[in-house]
C-alpha cells in the first residue's frame, strides 16, 4: 500500500470513528468545541515550570480517551507532525535556562522542566484536538463554529479544505497508482515526470473542486452551510460544565 | 421545488455558445419541451451534450439566443427561482455526494432553500423512499457501492422537488441490476426528464422522445423507437 493510499484510509478512519454509535459522539458539538477549546487554552497558559498542574490536566486526555474508547495510539501518531517543531523549540532551553527548580524535593535544571513542559503541552494540545475530531464530524464542527459566531466564511472555508483534501488525496492516489502500475520496480516517482504529474494533479483537482461546487450552487449554496440542527439534553449542558470546572479548579488551585 | 407549471418547462430556442471566442461548441439549438415527458439527448463523445445541459442550469451564462426554464428566462437575475425548478445529477456521483452521510446530503439542498427541519426530514424520506435507499440514510457516503452512490446523487436533487430533472451519464459504470434499478427508479419519478447518454438500450428502456446532436446541433428530434431504429441516421452522427 503507498504512503497516499495510507493517508486515504487514514481520513476514512478518523470519519468512521467520527460516526460510531457512541455516547461521547452524540453529544452536543458546542459543548465538546468548548471544552477543548479552554482545555487548550488552559494548558497553554500554565507557566513553564508548573508540572504539577500540568500532570494533573492530563485526566481529561485520559478520560476522553478511556471512556471514548479512542487510542492512544492513532492520537500519539499525530504527534509526529508537531513534535520534531517542539523538540527543536525545546532542546535550547536546558542550556539556556540554568535556574535550578525544585521537583519533589529534588533540584533540576529549569530548562529541562521547561523542556517537558513544553512537549508535554503539545501532546496534551494535539491529543484534545484528536478527542474533538474522532468524536465530531465536521460538519458538526462547522455547526458549533458557527453558533459561537465564527464569520460564516472562516467557517464554509474550513469545511471546504477538509472536504478538498479529500479531493486532492483521491486524485493524488489515482495519478499515482497509474504511474505505478505502469513503472514497475521504480523507488517513487522519477524526477523528470515530477512536473507532469504534479501539474495533473492540480488540474484534475481544481476540476474536481469546480464539479463539487457547481453541485453545491445547483442545490441553492450561496456561501452558508446550514447543518442538522442539534437538539439540547441535560447531558451536553452537564458535561461540559463539569469538565470546565474541573479543569479551571486544577488551574487556579494547583 | 414544483412551480405546478403543466405545459412547457423548457424553451430553447437559436442557442450559440463557445467557451473561447471562434471555437464553437453550439450552434443554433433549439427544442422546446413539456412537463411529464422524458427525453435523451445522444450524441457522439465532444458533441456538446454535457455543455448543453450545464446551459440549462445556467452555469454559463455568456450564450446567445435564449433559454426559458420553467417560465423563467436564463440570465444571472432569475438563477435563484430557475434553480429551485431544475435538478442536475453529475456523471461523477463522487462529485455530487461532498457530506459525510447520505442523509446529510440529500438534505443540503432543502435546507438551503429555507424548509423547516420537520419538511427537510420528510423530504428526505421521500426523497430516499423512492429510490429505493431507505436503508442507507445514516450511511457514509465514501462507503456506498457505485450504484448505491448513482442512488443517492438522485435523491440529492429528488428532495429539491425539481419540475425539471437533468442527468448525464445515468447509466455508466453500473451493473446490470443496478442499471435495471435505476431504469425502474426514472420510470416512478415525475417531471420533465433530460437524460444525456450514450447507453442506448438504457435510452430506449426510459425515453420516449430522443433529440440526436452532432455537427455542434440537434440533427433530429422524435420518437426514440424511429431515431434509435434508424441504423442509417446513427452510423452518419458518430453513434
Amino acid at each position: 500500500m503507498d504512503s497516499i493510499e495510507k493517508k486515504l484510509l487514514e481520513l476514512n478512519k478518523i470519519q468512521d470513528i467520527q460516526q460510531r454509535n457512541h455516547w461521547m459522539n452524540s453529544l452536543h458539538p458546542l459543548g465538546k468545541l468548548l471544552i477543548s477549546v479552554i482545555y487548550i487554552f488552559l494548558v497553554t497558559s500554565l507557566g513553564k515550570y508548573d508540572i504539577v498542574p500540568l500532570i494533573l490536566m492530563s485526566v481529561y486526555i485520559i478520560f476522553s480517551f478511556i471512556i471514548g474508547e479512542l487510542s492512544f495510539r492513532e492520537g500519539i501518531y499525530r504527534m509526529r507532525l508537531i513534535l520534531p517543531l517542539l523538540i527543536f523549540v525545546g532542546i535550547f532551553n536546558p542550556f539556556l535556562d540554568k535556574n535550578i527548580v525544585m521537583v519533589a524535593g529534588y533540584g533540576v535544571r529549569g530548562g529541562i522542566i521547561s523542556m517537558l513542559t513544553l512537549v508535554v503541552k503539545g501532546l496534551y494540545t494535539v491529543l484534545a484536538v484528536y478527542a474533538l475530531i474522532a468524536t465530531t464530524t465536521i460538519e458538526d464542527i462547522c455547526y458549533a463554529l458557527r453558533m459561537i459566531k465564527i464569520p460564516k466564511i472562516i467557517v464554509i472555508v474550513i469545511m471546504l479544505i477538509y472536504r478538498y483534501i479529500d479531493v486532492m488525496s483521491g486524485e493524488a492516489d489515482r495519478i499515482y497508482t497509474a504511474y505505478r502500475l505502469r513503472a514497475p520496480g521504480q523507488k517513487g516517482i522519477a524526477y523528470k515526470f515530477w512536473g507532469a504529474l504534479v501539474g495533473q494533479w492540480l488540474l484534475r483537482s481544481m476540476d474536481r473542486a469546480q464539479v463539487v461546487y457547481e453541485s453545491m450552487t445547483l442545490r441553492g449554496f450561496k456561501g452558508d452551510y446550514i447543518p442538522t440542527k442539534k437538539g439540547v439534553n441535560a447531558i451536553d449542558v452537564i458535561y461540559p460544565i463539569a469538565w470546565i470546572t474541573v479543569l479551571t479548579v486544577i488551574r487556579i488551585f494547583f | 421545488m414544483k412551480t405546478g407549471i403543466s405545459g412547457e418547462l423548457l424553451n430553447i430556442s437559436g442557442v450559440c455558445f463557445s467557451y473561447e471566442k471562434g471555437k464553437e461548441i453550439l450552434k443554433d439549438v433549439s427544442f422546446r419541451a413539456n412537463e411529464g415527458e422524458s427525453i435523451a439527448l445522444v450524441g457522439a463523445n465532444g458533441i456538446g451534450k454535457s455543455t448543453l445541459m450545464k446551459l440549462l442550469v445556467g452555469l454559463y451564462l455568456n450564450f446567445s439566443g435564449s433559454i426559458t426554464v420553467a417560465g423563467h428566462e436564463m440570465c444571472a437575475k432569475n438563477l435563484d427561482h430557475i434553480r429551485e425548478h431544475i435538478g442536475y445529477v453529475f456523471q461523477d456521483s463522487d462529485s455530487q455526494l461532498f457530506l459525510s452521510t447520505v442523509e446529510e446530503d440529500v438534505a443540503f439542498g432543502p435546507r438551503n432553500y429555507g424548509l423547516s427541519e420537520d419538511e427537510v426530514q420528510k423530504r428526505v424520506s421521500e426523497a430516499l423512499d423512492l429510490v429505493g435507499i431507505e436503508n442507507l440514510r445514516k450511511n457514509k457516503t465514501y462507503q456506498l457501492s457505485g450504484g448505491e452512490k448513482k442512488l443517492a446523487s438522485i435523491a440529492t436533487i429528488l428532495s429539491m422537488k425539481p419540475d425539471i430533472i437533468i442527468m448525464d451519464e445515468p447509466s455508466v459504470a453500473l451493473d446490470p441490476k443496478n442499471r435495471r434499478n435505476l431504469i425502474s427508479v426514472l420510470k416512478d419519478i415525475g417531471g420533465l426528464k433530460l437524460i444525456a447518454s450514450h447507453d442506448l438500450d438504457f435510452v430506449m428502456n426510459t425515453c420516449e422522445r430522443t433529440i440526436l446532436m452532432d455537427g455542434k446541433t440537434i440533427v433530429a428530434d422524435g420518437r426514440t423507437e424511429e431515431i434509435l431504429g434508424n441504423r442509417v441516421l446513427l452510423e452518419a452522427h458518430g453513434l
